[in-house]
């Protein structure tokens, strides 16, 4: 059931591999102060199309069907959407599969941050920046608001923002994330140094800022449940043509580096936000007795079963096989019963053969792979173990065989007594006689 | 010589006119459900019997018998064939197999609804049969008649009572008829035929460990009054050896009897008889002085080695303790504290003084006067019904549903008090000088009936005949025959009172009488089972308090976690467990479990009792005692110690999701104007819980009356996205306004560039 529901999601995420993408936009300005970024998501074959975001005619659906596959809001001062999005329209796109990225400032208004409560962050109040101190951009305009971050705070998942060595250091400016720290299916993408902290510049500081150190989120991710995708970067200036291109020296006293490595990073976390990279899918599920090629009706206990998974990647549009060497399996009864690695048979299937426990009921096999960045690779397989019929047990079992013999010794020997009881008829007489 | 042959003619054929009679009413009066319902299996258990004979019809008795059900106990699944006494199975089986053999085109189904009628005419057969070996062939068919009509068994075997007891009395009184017929012959034949007769009982019900008890009894207590003989010899080994082996062919049964302690007794009187006769071969051949000491010394050893044995191999597990079920037939408080899933169950209550009157009647007094007349006229096979007598009033004060195990015992008992009665005050009718005695034991074939008791008139003991006829005139015995006639009389119709209006009642569908005598039925249990059956995946699992189990399996054909088998304690107590915690913890339970629907029974709105909240404290008590940690009896009573739903309820109760299922969305209801919403019938309060929603079910289904609610159990990827709820955000944002409106659709934007006339366009800074 799981398995179909998954496929089917799968088969529809190809659909739209390269869908249609609504971009909602403060003001035309931004459309080409962030010209490299839009271009470089056209040429990776995606289909713009660009809104203002309090446009009265915005629809995301049309007789329920959606228009677009991916929503773009680079609209950091949005107040109220026009048309019939709101924020409850957008969750349900989530919801429903789509996928969001979205890039606030300092001015992000309530209705992006509700967006953001709605998926599990929270964006620091409005006015505030990540200011550090320490690791400001030369180009920095005295508030140490715009700040650089090594590519080393970016998260440890190269399938979402690609080799982190490779990468210069990143320019940032905008407002701090807060991440719920007990929400499993939130990734930092960017966090800031230790240094930094998220608070309006201007003002002196009285309380506690909301975000200190690492744990001042600059960019979050989350993939939901159903796979959607969602990214929230409190910086709408790290994806601009001149982040993109100016150089970054840290202080007045740090290396240059010609161009900072937003520009690869955002790319990056583009192609994931919008399912390009990391997307599995299961193949197919195959399990049967060792020897045989059909699966039985049921497994009966102390079987060997052999159990094969395939496993497909989405790479540049085409599902391809499906490469590593960590997909477990789980034999489960409520518990795990067994819980073995899967080994590749050839590339993209994997395989585990094993032997039933002695103990019967109706198991899973169930194949759970979870990891940072890839979509969640979840197989359920309903098989049912059942017991020795009465024709299976051992006929004759050597313990026994003392009781067969004493069986049939007596049964023997009844047929020679009735034998001596019957036809023996004389000797009463004769003994009488004696007596 | 023809003269007598007519009158053994005629009293044969008022014999045969007398059972017909008898098996017909018994039929008949069994069939009040059908005919105001309709042909339907009722209650619980009959569900699963019922399914279990359509597999085995369908698929074949080795099929059956290998069938491991997955749909059952999910995710243990359940070994049927090993599980269950099949006798009942397989005799509706064969009653089937016959019938098409012979074209005659039945459904199982109603072979399944009127198996239990038709047998009671075979036990009142039987209970006849038994009755005439123990007294007279009068005091039979008093029995026969009783049996047919007597309420304490018609509750179990009307029509649609598809159960283990309909076959099981008939099974249990054949067998004792055999058995007092093979101690009366000490023929191996008549003992075999015991066997057999055993070894279709133990294939039928598990009260076959009553018989397996009682005859080592009897024999045991016919040793200690000195009544040993070949006879009994004969017959009890006999009876023993083949009935072990028989009873061990049955899969469920399988080892128990050499291996657990309720068996134990028949195998030490086996032995205490060998030795008895041992003894009684040595005391023919040695002298008098010898046999004595020899006797003291052998019978001191031998008990000292059985008894030794006995604790030996108990200690070593080699025989297993006494089970659950049998300590609470001698401590009647022990299941309450050990073993609450026994003492769940309403029919293991002890039984109060009023049913013993509802269930026997009349009976109930005229009994102990047979019994006495037993004791009086002692034989060895009145010792028989004496015990049984006796072991049978004491397990039905113990147990409500052990009831059925006196009601036998108690007819025949009846039947020969009356017939003794009879035949008192009927003698002076006859040729004054008639004087046949009958109190005599065996040859006896006088009895009450006028037309038939000169059959075997052979004048006999004119002692007796004295001291009758005096004393008792004419009126006199016309008052009391009247008298007692009345009496039958309303035990008749007492009986068929009680039938019509307790025993009759399929429980799956419920009728109710308006104000002016209309009726309604009340669908509401198939209604929600067809739902589930239609509306479903074929393998969706759904969770449930076991008692609905079986109506789940059978009706809704969906897999369930725990039914009316209750064979796994610690699986119940998981879904007790589940359903007395509070909605997240019950949620983890559930995924684990993979439930992917919840149904409770809900009484409130049509006042129905046996609903799940009145049953809840047994859920909590049974999840205490595998989870003492979680649950604790204690948190759902308030603090004076009741057990309410109002709002001073305690809050654990008012949180659990046992509470919420039930009573989700009840608070919007009003029932009536007199009373406020959510004011439930059952337990006549309001509820103290009214607004609140469910997070992890959502309702599936409700049905008409409310008495069955549905709840589907949301799947993990639907609680798609880790939202922050307001209150624990860090960051407060403002309560928002739309300006929207239906006409201007435009949003708004905080630094909108301004289009000023006459000057260029320019857009405000950050």
């Amino acid at each position: 059931m799981n398995f179909i529901i998954y496929l089917i999601f799968s088969i529809l995420s190809v659909v739209n591999a390269s869908g249609n993408t609504l971009v909602l936009l403060d003001n035309q300005v931004i459309r080409e102060t962030h010209s490299i970024f839009f271009k470089l998501l056209q040429d990776a074959g995606y289909q713009l199309t660009f809104k203002i975001a309090d446009d009265s005619t915005l629809h995301l659906s049309k007789y329920g069907e959606y228009l677009y596959d991916n929503l773009i809001i680079f609209a950091p001062s949005v107040e109220e959407f026009g048309g019939s999005l709101n924020v409850d329209a957008i969750t349900q796109f989530i919801d429903e599969g789509g996928n969001v990225f979205v890039a606030g400032s300092s001015a992000t208004g309530d209705i992006l941050r509700e967006l953001a409560s709605e998926c599990g962050f929270e964006v620091d109040e409005e006015g505030a920046f990540v200011i550090d101190h320490l690791n400001y951009d030369v180009s920095d305009n005295g508030q140490h608001t715009k700040i650089v971050v090594p590519s080393e705070f970016l998260i440890d998942a190269p399938i979402i923002v690609g080799e982190r060595k490779a990468i210069a250091p990143l320019l940032y400016r905008g407002t701090g994330i807060l991440a719920d720290p007990e929400n499993p299916l939130v990734l930092p993408i960017l966090t800031a140094d230790s240094t930094a902290y998220s608070y309006i510049p201007e003002q002196q500081i009285k309380e506690y800022p909301h975000a200190v150190g690492k744990n001042t989120v600059l960019i979050a991710g989350l993939q939901a449940r159903n796979n959607a995708r969602i990214v929230f970067s409190g910086s709408l200036d790290f994806f601009s043509d001149d982040y993109f291109t100016s150089s970054v020296q840290k202080g007045e006293q740090g290396d240059k580096v010609p161009v900072s490595g937003n520009q690869k990073v955002a790319l990056s976390i583009a192609d994931w936000v919008f399912k390009q990279r990391g997307q599995l899918r299961v193949r197919s599920v195959k399990h049967h007795k060792q020897g045989e090629k059909v699966p039985p009706q049921a497994y009966t206990i102390m079987d060997q079963i052999v159990y094969s998974i395939e496993v497909d990647i989405l790479e540049s549009g085409e599902w391809k096989p499906f490469n590593t060497n960590d997909i477990q399996l789980e034999f489960v009864r409520i518990d795990p019963f067994i819980r073995t690695t899967l080994t590749r048979k050839v590339p993209g299937k994997y395989e585990a053969i094993f032997k039933i426990p002695d103990v019967y009921g109706v198991y899973q096999l169930n194949v759970d792979y979870d990891r940072v960045g890839y979509t969640r690779l979840y197989s359920s397989t309903q098989v049912s173990v059942r017991p020795l019929q009465h024709t299976q047990y051992e006929r004759f079992i050597p313990s026994a065989y003392p009781y067969y013999i004493s069986a049939f010794s007596m049964m023997f020997g009844v047929f020679l007594f009735s034998f001596v009881f019957l036809h023996y008829k004389d000797e009463p007489t004769t003994k009488t006689k004696g007596d | 010589m023809l003269k007598i042959n007519s009158k053994t003619g005629l009293s044969s054929l008022i014999i045969f006119t007398v059972l017909l009679l008898a098996w017909v009413a018994g039929f008949s009066s069994r069939l009040f459900a059908v005919i105001r319902f309709e042909s339907i299996i009722h209650e619980f258990d009959p569900w699963f019997n019922y399914r279990a004979t359509a597999y085995m019809v369908e698929n074949g008795f080795y099929k059956f018998l290998n069938w491991f059900d997955e749909r059952a106990w999910y995710p243990l699944g359940r070994i049927v064939g090993g599980t269950v006494y099949p006798g009942l199975m397989i005799t509706s089986g064969s009653i089937h197999y016959i019938l098409h053999l012979l074209n005659i085109d039945v459904h199982i189904r109603d072979i399944c609804v009127f198996l239990a009628p038709i047998f009671s005419g075979l036990t009142a057969i039987s209970t006849y049969l038994l009755t005439k070996e123990l007294w007279s062939a009068g005091a039979g068919l008093f029995a026969a008649c009783f049996i047919a009509i007597v309420p304490g068994y018609i509750s179990r075997s009307v029509a649609g009572s598809y159960d283990n007891e309909g076959i099981a009395i008939f099974a249990l009184q054949f067998t004792y008829y055999l058995w007092v017929k093979s101690v009366k012959t000490g023929s191996i034949f008549w003992s075999c035929m015991t066997a057999l007769s055993y070894f279709y009982m133990v294939s039928a019900w598990g009260g076959y460990v009553f018989i397996i008890n009682l005859i080592p009894l009897h024999v045991f207590v016919l040793l200690l009054m000195g009544r040993y003989s070949n006879r009994l010899f004969t017959s009890y080994t006999t009876f023993y050896i083949l009935g072990l082996l028989f009873s061990m062919q049955i899969p469920f049964v399988g080892f128990q009897p050499i291996r657990t302690s309720e068996h134990m007794a028949a195998s030490g009187v086996f032995a205490l008889i060998i030795a008895v006769a041992i003894l009684k071969y040595f005391q023919s051949v040695l002298s008098k002085a010898e046999f004595k000491s020899l006797f003291v010394v052998g019978a001191s050893v031998s008990a000292a080695v059985v008894f030794l044995a006995v604790v030996v191999l108990t200690y070593a597990g080699y025989i297993a303790p006494w089970s659950g079920r049998f300590y609470s037939l001698w401590d009647t408080g022990y299941a309450k504290i050990h073993i609450p899933i026994i003492a769940s169950v309403s029919e293991h209550q002890p039984t109060t003084w009023f049913s013993f009157f509802f269930d026997l009647h009349v009976l109930i007094t005229t009994f102990p006067a047979g019994l006495w007349y037993c004791i009086k006229n002692i034989n060895d096979e009145r010792v028989f019904v004496v015990l049984y007598a006796l072991s049978a009033v004491y397990f039905a004060g113990v147990m409500v549903r052990l009831m059925l195990t006196l009601t036998p015992v108690v007819c025949m008992l009846s039947g020969i008090a009356f017939s003794v009665l009879l035949d008192l005050f009927l003698r002076e009718e006859d040729t004054p000088r008639s004087s046949e005695s009958d109190g005599d034991d065996e040859q006896t074939v006088s009895s009450n009936r006028r037309l038939y008791d000169k059959a075997g008139r052979v004048p006999k003991m004119k002692h007796e005949q004295v001291k009758e006829s005096d004393g008792i005139g004419a009126n006199l015995r016309s008052i009391i025959i009247v008298v007692m006639l009345l009496l039958l009389m309303l035990f008749a119709v007492h009986c068929t009172w009680v039938t019509s209006n307790a025993y009759s009642s399929p429980s799956i569908v419920l009728a109710s009488y308006g104000n002016d005598g209309s009726r309604q039925i009340l669908d509401d249990f198939r209604e929600a089972y067809y739902w589930l059956s239609q509306n479903t995946a074929d393998d969706a699992r759904v969770m449930s308090w076991w008692d609905y189990g079986y109506q789940i399996a059978g009706m809704a054909n969906r897999t369930t976690l725990v039914d009316n088998n209750t064979w796994n304690n610690s699986h119940i107590a998981l879904v007790g467990k589940a359903m007395s915690s509070n909605e997240s913890a019950a949620y983890e339970i559930m995924t684990s479990l993979g439930v992917d629907y919840v149904l409770v029974i809900f009484g409130g709105v049509i006042g129905y009792s046996g609903d799940d909240i009145n049953k809840f404290l047994w859920m909590v008590r049974i999840a205490e005692g595998e989870h003492p940690k979680d649950i604790r009896e204690g948190d759902y009573f308030t603090e004076h110690g009741e057990f309410r739903v109002d709002a001073e309820g305690s809050p654990t109760l008012l949180n659990c999701l046992m509470y919420k299922l039930s009573y989700y969305r009840f608070g919007e209801v009003r029932l009536d104007y007199r009373n406020p919403g959510g004011f439930d019938r059952t337990r006549n309060a309001v509820i103290g819980n009214k607004d609140f929603t469910l997070t992890y079910l959502e309702e599936a289904y409700t049905t008409e009356h409310w008495l069955v609610r549905i709840y589907r159990v949301k799947k993990p990827h639907e609680f798609n996205r880790p939202r922050i709820p307001f209150s624990n955000r860090i960051v407060k944002t403002q309560s928002f306004i739309s300006k929207k409106n239906s006409k201007r659709r435009k949003g708004t934007l905080k630094n909108k560039p301004v289009v000023m006339k006459g000057k260029k366009l320019a857009t405000k800074q950050l």
